[in-house]
Parts: C-alpha cells; structure tokens; sequence
C-alpha cells in the first residue's frame, strides 16, 4: 500500500486553491500532492484553516468562484479538474462519494431517507424501481439503521444524529463508489458514536473494496482508522507517510507538537504539551516554512524560503528541514 | 362513534392549547364558499338574476334573508352565485403568477448572474408603480372584463412570487444538504425543483393565500369600478357598486356583499397563517 505512482487509484499533483483578487491571491491549498491506492485509508489532519477541507472539495470541484483550482486531480487516469461537466457528474456520486460533518445539515429535511438513496440509486444504477426499493432497504440494513424497511418513509428531523450519518453513508454508497471522501465524518457526534461510524466506514471500506481519504483534525480518529495520513498546515503539506511510522517517529517540528499536544492514556499525569502562538493568516504568510514562528526546532534557512516535500524515509516524506533533529527528539 | 367523533374534535382543537384553530376556523370558511361556487343553485334559494317587480328593494325577511335589491332580485342567491366569480377570481388572478413566479424566483436564485440582474430590473419596474395602478393602465389598454383582468393581475403579480423564490433558493443553494446533491452528480434542474424549491416554497404558500384573499378584493374593486365582472353577472364588488347609490334607502344590497368579501378574505388569510404556523414548529 505504498500508493506510490502507477497502481495509485488518486493521485493529486500540484494542486494549488485561490481565493481573493488575482493581485493578492490566499493560497488555501499551495502545491499538495498526494496518492491514494486502492483500498487504502488516507488521513489528512490539520488545524481549523490548514486547506484539509478545501482540498478535499476541490478533489470533485466543489470550490465555486471565486475560488480558482489549479494543477491535477487524476482520477484513474482522467484528470477530474478538466473534465467536462456531464463526465464528472457520473463520477460525483458514481465513483466517489462524499459524506459530510453535519449529518444535521447535509441531508435534505424535506424528503425522506429512503426517498433520498433511491434518489441516488435512480442516478447512477440501472436498477428499476423496485430493485431501487430493495436496494435501499439493503443499504439501510448494511449501514446499521435498524428496521430499515419501516425506516425507509421516515424523515431526517426523526433520525439521531448518529442514525442521520449512517443515512448519509448509505446515500453515498449507493452505487458502490471506489473512493469515499469523508469531511470530519465523526466531529458532530458523541464519542461512542464516533466510535460506531469510524468501524462502519472500516467494515465497509474491506467488504467493498473502497478507498477512503479522511479529513479530520483529531488524531484519535487517525491513529484508529488510516494506513497512511497526511499532515497539512498552512495550505502545505507539512509530512506524509505511514500512520504507524508518522506515529512512532515523526519527522516534521509540526507533527512532533501535534502529538505531543494529545493526552495519552496509561502514561503517568503530566502537563500537556501545546504548540506555542497561532496559525499564521493566510494573507501574512511569512517568507520561509509557515510553521517557523512557532518552531522550537527552526534554522535560519527555514525562513529563507518553504521547505521542500523531501522523501526521509521510505514513503515517508516531510518538509522539514530540521527533521533530524526532530526524528531524535 | 360518538366518542371517537368528539376526541376526534377535542384532538383537532389541540387539548386546550388550540394550535390549530385558524386553520380550522380558515379552512371551514374557504370550503363553505368552494361549495357555494362549485354547486350555488343547492344554496341559493332563488334565480339570481330574475326580476321580481312585486318585491323590489325590500327589507331582509323570513322568504328573502338578506333582502332584494331595486329590481326584486334575492340579494341571499345573489351573494352566494357571486362566490363562484370571486373564488374564480382568487384562482385565476393568483395561478399563474404563483407557478410562474416560482420558477422564475428559483432559477435567478440558483443561477444568479445576468439572468439575475435582468430579471431583477424588470421586479424593480413593476414594484416602482403602484399595484393598482398599473393593473389599471393594464385593463385601461385591453378593456374591460374578467379575462383581461386576469391577464393584468397576473403580468405584475408573478413579481412577488419571483423575489420571495429567489431569496429563499439562494438561502438553500447555500447548505450542505445542496453541496450533497451537487456531490452526488445529480444534474442542476433536479437540484433546484427536486431539493432547493420544496424547501423554499412555505413562504410562497403562505402568501399564496394571502394574495387569493387580496386577488378577491382586488377583483372587487375593479367590478366596483366598472373593469372587472361586467353587469348583470352577480359579482360582490358589482353588487355593491350597484347598491351604492341605495345605500340611505336599502342598505342591505351593499352590506351583506361586502361581509361576505371580508369573509372569504378572513378565510384565505387564517389559512395561510395556520400553514405558516405548521411549518415554523417543524423547523
């Protein structure tokens, strides 16, 4: 699962996200790139403004003007940001699906569930109605939702919110997309819930073969469910790699301070750890690496100019220039 | 079964917190006068149009309710033949601005853009005239009648249909539940009238029905003055035009008229609360 070019299911080169005048444009997403194979589970993390989401929107091109999306999104050797419109609606919903963080919000209050999958089911399958009907009622009973057949004429507002994200999975996998695009899947829900949808979307990750790109900004979640993440800050890629190495030996001053700053369970009392200062603006980015402000580890050639993405171990990359001496710290 | 009619009733009434009266109170009234324009002659105990010269102008009785006019004719069977214009009036004056304003409203709403700016100026022309005004001049040009009438209300009425549309699809466009739609590559006409309009359209109901009880007055007012229903088509604001010059002598003709134009109107306006009251507990 190195996802690494060729066998790679996604791959997103270079892409760069604006917003503002032309003149003085805020890269929200400044050169990321990244692969996902198939079946595999990618993590992005990063604090409230990183770009996470934003580049997981402009993956199926929901950034809207006057947002501007440049470099490339191939999805199995098609380039989604240059597809014409009606080949990326059958890919929208077709091959990828998206869930959102508000399950309150993201389903329509006015029609009912089961109105809204086989809605879905009528798009992109060939199923008639009937075969729609039962599909639903399968999808409903495979994500969870008991009683699915009495269930199916119920409305959002009579879901929990658990119950609601599940409703939302089901939509989503309708028609058995390769890809899920999952945007803080669990951050709107209790934490025995978080726990009950982040297995779901594992269970159905291996029963359907389906890759998954996770944005979320609690490490937990990460740790739980990704092979590999993708730490973002400030619109950059700060380090990528395996979650089990990036865990046990990160290798940029950012990530260092991100898992320091989670408590651990089992470990004797102490005080946590924080990353000192905020974000930077997205309109006062500093010269050099964005991150040097708040680094214990930084050089002086960090804010010369960013920092490349530099390979530092296998499949592990950072952007780090200091990343020796934080891979000892 | 008389049990079941009662809690039936009491349950209708809300258990004493009556959260459903005006609809109840509205939606009796708008049937009593549906029943009164669909089958008049089962109400109206006499012809409406046919002369009695042996009892002209007379007081409200026993044989004659609401009294007769300067020609005999039962002023009761009068107001009840007149609800089937008024009703076809408050139909008629509000459909097609309701259905046109509506797509209009959410296609400039979802697409914004020049068909907004284009769209927006011709609302700005027609709010800049007074309402009656310009029906008026409208009817003044293709003459007088129900039909014209029809036309000039309905060429400046979609207008209001049209920004409340417009508003409320670009309030939806905005939420996630669209975004989800947008996502699951379903093509745009389904996303406006299949996701964004139902969940835009209880303001467009609620003044619908507003707008069927001001389309009746409206109606009115120009049979009153001599644009609207012709003569000797019973229509309420025809009547009571007719009966103003008897106003000192028999009142009776212009009154009775004018309480059944304030209650149809009450009617229509108790729905449309009791409506919008429903849909603001659901959200």
């Amino acid at each position: 699962m190195s996802g690494e070019a060729g066998e790679a299911l996604l791959s997103v080169r270079n892409l760069r996200v604006a917003f503002g005048s032309p003149q003085h444009p805020l890269l929200a997403v400044d050169g990321v790139d990244f692969d996902v194979g198939p079946g595999e589970v990618l993590g992005i993390a990063g604090e409230s403004g990183s770009g996470k989401s934003v580049t997981l929107r402009s993956i199926l091109r929901l950034i809207h003007a006057p947002g501007r999306v440049s470099g490339q999104v191939l999805w199995r050797g098609r380039d989604l940001l240059a597809l014409p419109e009606e080949e990326l609606r059958r890919v929208r919903g077709g091959e990828i699906g998206v869930i959102f963080q508000e399950p309150m919000t993201a389903l329509n209050p006015v029609l009912s569930v089961g109105l809204q999958i086989r809605e879905n089911l009528k798009e992109h399958t060939r199923l008639d109605a009937a075969g729609r009907r039962k599909r639903a009622i399968e999808l409903m009973d495979h994500v969870g939702i008991p009683a699915a057949q009495s269930r199916l004429e119920d409305y959002p507002h009579q879901f929990s919110g658990g119950m609601r994200q599940r409703a939302m999975i089901a939509i989503a996998l309708a028609s058995n997309p390769q890809l899920l695009l999952a945007d803080e899947p669990t951050t709107a829900l209790d934490v025995t819930i978080q726990d009950q949808i982040l297995k779901l979307i594992l269970r159905l990750r291996s029963e359907m073969n389906m890759s998954v790109i996770l944005v979320t900004h609690d490490l937990g979640v990460i740790a739980q469910t990704c092979d590999r993440l993708a730490v973002m800050y400030a619109g950059r890629l700060a380090e990528t790699g395996p979650v089990a190495a990036l865990f046990r030996q990160p290798r940029h001053a950012y990530t260092l301070g991100l898992l320091n700053s989670v408590p651990r369970a089992g470990q004797l009392r102490q005080p946590l750890a924080s990353i000192p200062g905020q974000p930077p603006l997205l309109s006062r980015l500093p010269r050099g690496c964005a991150f040097a402000p708040r680094c214990g580890f930084v050089l002086s050639a960090c804010r010369e100019a960013p920092p490349p993405l530099v390979e530092v171990a296998p499949d592990h990359r950072s952007a780090c220039l200091a990343h020796q001496a934080v891979a000892k710290a | 079964m008389s049990l079941t009619l009662t809690s039936g009733i009491a349950a209708a009434f809300g258990n004493g917190r009556r959260r459903h009266m005006p609809l109840l109170v509205g939606g009796a009234i708008m049937a009593l006068f549906l029943l009164f324009s669909l089958i008049p002659g089962t109400f109206a105990p006499y012809d409406p149009l046919a002369f009695n010269y042996m009892h002209l102008s007379e007081a409200p009785s026993l044989a004659h309710p609401f009294g007769t006019d300067n020609f005999g004719r039962d002023m009761l069977s009068r107001v009840i033949w007149a609800s089937r214009i008024d009703i076809q009036i408050a139909i008629f004056c509000t459909i097609f601005p309701l259905v046109f304003g509506t797509i209009v409203g959410a296609l400039t709403g979802f697409y914004g853009g020049w068909l907004d700016a284009v769209f927006g100026r011709l609302v700005d022309l027609v709010v800049t005239f007074p309402f009656l005004v310009i029906v008026i001049a409208i009817v003044a040009v293709l003459g007088p009648g129900l039909f014209n009438m029809y036309i000039a209300v309905s060429s400046v009425g979609w207008v209001f249909y049209a920004q409340l549309m417009r508003s409320g699809v670009q309030v939806q466009k905005q939420s996630d539940y669209a975004a989800a739609a947008h996502v699951l590559g379903y093509g745009e006409a389904r996303i406006i009238f299949r996701h964004l309009l139902p969940n835009a359209i209880t303001p467009i109901i609620v003044y619908w029905m507003t707008d069927m009880a001001l389309a009746i007055l409206l109606g009115s007012s120009l049979g009153y003055l001599g644009l609207g229903a012709q003569p000797p088509t019973a229509e309420w604001g025809v009547i009571i035009a007719d009966g103003k010059n008897f106003m000192s002598t028999a009142w009776w003709i212009s009154v009775f008229p004018g309480i059944a134009i304030i209650l149809a109107g009450v009617g229509f306006s108790l729905v449309g609360d009791g409506i919008a009251d429903i849909f603001r507990r659901r959200h």
